[in-house]
């Protein structure tokens, strides 16, 4: 089954890795979706299904906990599940976030496997590419 | 301090971009060629101070293919400028974990900026980093805001 992800960070060069990532991660993809900040997540909330989100914490225009705040409003998007993608770990910085009803977070620096495993883990779906598969990939 | 820093280089530099850094003692000598880019992020707080990454540009495009996964002739200098505020800020983020600082403390969003010549911060070596990678220089410093 392939799932149709939202890629929200305001760095270009980030969501282009991280869509390099999903790709050798063998994660099914079905439909990419890429935007710069909150705002632009949810104008592509209002004409596409999305399957998950990753997201940035700090962004111009909304950030990453305005978007998690105005999806947890709609009855649409209120399940969608969001994994932070961020440099920041401390317990201080992320709890008020999962008190939001973020799922999950991913800090960076990141191997390939970790994003793999936090996807597979959320949609519920194992995975059969092989780690050391991933490890030996040169991106 | 310096020491959760340079196990945050280390981290950052082996996972994101497969570079594997060497330390360099002060007074070693590594000629690199300018122009040089610096990022500059500034972490807010009780005691702010601002983390900045110095390398050369070729090896900033370097980082940005690695970064990447393509050629270093298709990065092009927006692509290593992002690449490198991103560096800094990861680097700062994770030194911010390293030290278990406060959530009083905030990362801002990063600069950066294109110099002819290296900047050297003679004032104060102590607050500062110097790594072999892939045979030139990147260099880290520390300073109070």
């Amino acid at each position: 089954m392939a799932y149709n992800v939202l890629i929200v960070d305001d760095s270009a060069t980030m969501r282009a890795l991280i869509r390099k990532v999903l790709v050798i991660s063998g994660f099914d993809v079905g439909e990419y979706f890429e935007v710069g900040n909150g705002l632009e997540a949810l104008e592509v909330l209002e004409h596409n299904w999305v399957d998950i989100i990753l997201s940035d914490l700090h962004m111009p225009e909304m950030d990453g906990a305005g978007l998690v705040q105005e999806l947890k409003k709609h009855e649409m998007w209120r399940h969608i599940p969001v994994v932070l993608i961020t440099t920041e770990a401390r317990p201080e910085v992320i709890n008020p976030f999962l008190n939001l009803g973020v799922q999950d977070y991913i800090q960076k620096p990141f191997r390939p496997e970790t994003i793999r495993e936090k996807l597979s883990g959320l949609l519920g779906e194992a995975r059969t590419t092989d780690a050391s598969e991933i490890e030996s990939c040169d991106f | 301090m310096l020491a959760k820093l340079k196990a945050a280089t280390f981290e950052v530099l082996e996972t994101m971009f497969y570079l594997f850094p060497e330390s360099l003692e002060e007074g070693e000598i590594l000629r690199s060629r300018g122009p040089f880019l610096r990022s500059s992020v500034t972490i807010a707080g009780p005691q702010a101070i601002s983390i900045s990454v110095q390398v050369p540009q070729s090896l900033a495009r370097k980082m940005a293919a690695n970064f990447l996964g393509t050629d270093e002739e298709e990065i092009s200098q927006p692509e290593m400028e992002d690449i490198l505020k991103e560096t800094a800020n990861m680097l700062a983020g994770s030194f911010l974990s390293k030290l278990e600082a406060s959530a009083a403390f905030k990362l801002l969003t990063p600069t950066v900026q294109m110099l002819a010549a290296p900047e050297k911060n003679k004032k104060d070596p102590d607050k500062r980093l110097r790594f072999e990678v892939e045979e030139e220089v990147m260099e880290l410093f520390v300073e109070k805001r």
